[in-house]
């Protein structure tokens, strides 16, 4: 009988165990899901947009997500997107802008220049197919 | 004729409810089993005059390879399935920890210059089968698989896995090929692979809620007509073949750089070996979760592994739903990985 008695006091121990590993499991998964890595965090420095001839450029890097992540642009004037692939074969070379209904397979290497027009204020999201990797562009 | 009440134990989907009542019904010396679910009991009548512990151990013969045990006294297990439960989620939970890890580390965004040849195909197609195409195919690979040695037996299973593996990696051969010929003019359609994606995680969760116990818990079952044409199509053997082949289509952002190098490689030769370097090699990560699954579901430790394996889809099937549906434009991106 004492045994049984131990072995269901065990038990409960062991689940109220299992059960706070579990939460903090949640805590980190969150984390590691949400949280923005390092790497586009510093990256996030580079100056990408640049204007040329009355022409804004905005340049973002595709290969295993797309850099930099948060791009600033101006609003009202010609802007361009240049995407850049380097050996890009992971979902990010499949690109899709939902709000201009684009949708293309950007090649292995090179730039794929896009045509934004006049932006209004306001951010312009790009994301790959599968929708695991995005950028913004936010027009100011 | 008597009648004798059996427990049962290992029935974990209402289809073990069907599993059970056709094996034991095809042995002559039974007739009318009945399993009751909810009870975990089998009642059955016989004509044999052996004692109840003679016939439980002789039915147990029979439906052990399938993981049911068939007992005269309820057993008293004190790996009660909510405790099972409790370990599954903390375990599930770290493989997916490792996962979304893996993805965030950057390892895997080496980038690959140079034309596309068979062998950068086959070191593509190993990233690729660890990247975050493992979540809709892996995922949909690992729930299937599952769930079919769930109910049938192993040697099922095996003849079932190599069928879907032989079907995968034909399909891709033969459509690399055609890509190759017919070149420019066709194009893999974004928003077919987007929905079939979609309809791999919902299969992906519904799977994984019915792994983890959620239908036997809520008593929510699928109607038994469900589980009958389920089963009537896993034993078809075009079934697995199918489901290979149809990975093709499957979203994944490799599989499509990899059609599109088979498309501009200008010839059925070329693009074959392409897309076949590609697939043999996502073959090893997928190979090991199928048959893995297999050797799992038929050891001892089935009940902890079909819970964490359920664990695994749900969150995967999440995450595949959530970035597909973000992908169509539908909701906006929840995460970047």
């Amino acid at each position: 009988m004492k045994d049984i008695k131990n072995k269901k006091e065990n038990n409960k121990t062991t689940r109220a165990t299992l059960i706070v590993l579990t939460v903090f499991l949640l805590i980190g998964l969150g984390f590691v899901i949400f949280g923005d890595s390092k790497i586009s965090n510093t990256e996030n420095i580079v100056q990408n947009v640049e204007v040329r001839d009355g022409t804004q450029y905005v340049t973002v890097n595709a290969r295993g997500g797309y850099l930099p992540r948060i791009s600033s642009a101006q609003s009202g004037i010609p802007t361009k997107l240049i995407m850049k692939t380097t050996g890009t074969f992971d979902c990010s070379s499949s690109l899709t802008i939902p709000e201009l209904g684009y949708r293309k397979m950007l090649p292995q290497n090179g730039e794929t220049e896009i045509d934004l027009g006049v932006r209004k204020p306001g951010s312009l999201r790009g994301l790959c197919s599968m929708g695991m990797y995005n950028f913004e562009i936010n027009f100011i | 004729m008597k009648k004798y009440t059996f427990h049962v134990s290992g029935t974990h989907c209402a289809s073990c409810k069907i599993l059970i009542e056709d094996i034991l019904g095809e042995q002559d010396f039974i007739k009318n089993p009945k399993v009751n679910l909810k009870r975990e009991t089998v009642e059955l009548e016989t004509e044999s005059e052996k004692s109840q512990e003679e016939l439980a151990s002789i039915l147990t013969e029979k439906i052990k390879n399938n993981g049911y045990r068939l007992a005269v006294e309820k057993e008293e297990s004190l790996e009660g399935d909510g405790s099972v439960l409790f370990k599954a989620i903390p375990i599930g939970l770290v493989f997916l920890a490792l996962f979304f890890i893996l993805q965030k580390s950057g390892i895997l965004n080496l980038g690959i210059g140079g034309p596309i040849t068979p062998t950068t195909g086959f070191i593509i197609g190993l990233i690729a089968s660890v990247s975050s195409c493992l979540a809709v195919v892996g995922g949909l690979v690992l729930s299937l698989s599952a769930k079919v040695s769930e109910d049938n037996n192993n040697a099922v299973d095996k003849k079932n896995f190599t069928l879907f593996h032989i079907g995968r990696i034909v399909s891709f051969a033969l459509l690399g090929g055609v890509l190759g010929v017919v070149g420019d003019v066709i194009g893999i359609n974004f928003t077919f692979t987007a929905i079939l994606g979609l309809l791999a995680s919902m299969i992906m969760l519904l799977l994984g809620l019915n792994l983890v116990g959620v239908f036997e818990k809520s008593k929510v079952t699928l109607p038994a007509g469900v589980f009958n044409f389920f089963r009537k199509v896993q034993h078809k053997t075009l079934t697995p073949l199918i489901i290979g082949f149809a990975t093709f289509f499957l979203p994944c952002g490799f599989t499509q750089s990899m059609q599109v190098a088979a498309l501009s490689s200008g010839s059925f030769l070329s693009g074959m070996l392409i897309m076949l370097a590609f697939v043999l090699g996502t073959f090893p990560v997928l190979a090991f979760l199928s048959f893995g699954s297999a050797s799992f579901a038929h050891s001892n430790y089935a009940p902890l592994f079909f819970k964490t394996a359920g664990v695994v889809v749900i969150g995967l099937g999440l995450f595949a739903l959530l970035s597909g549906l973000a992908g169509l434009g539908i909701i906006p991106p929840l995460f970047n990985i």
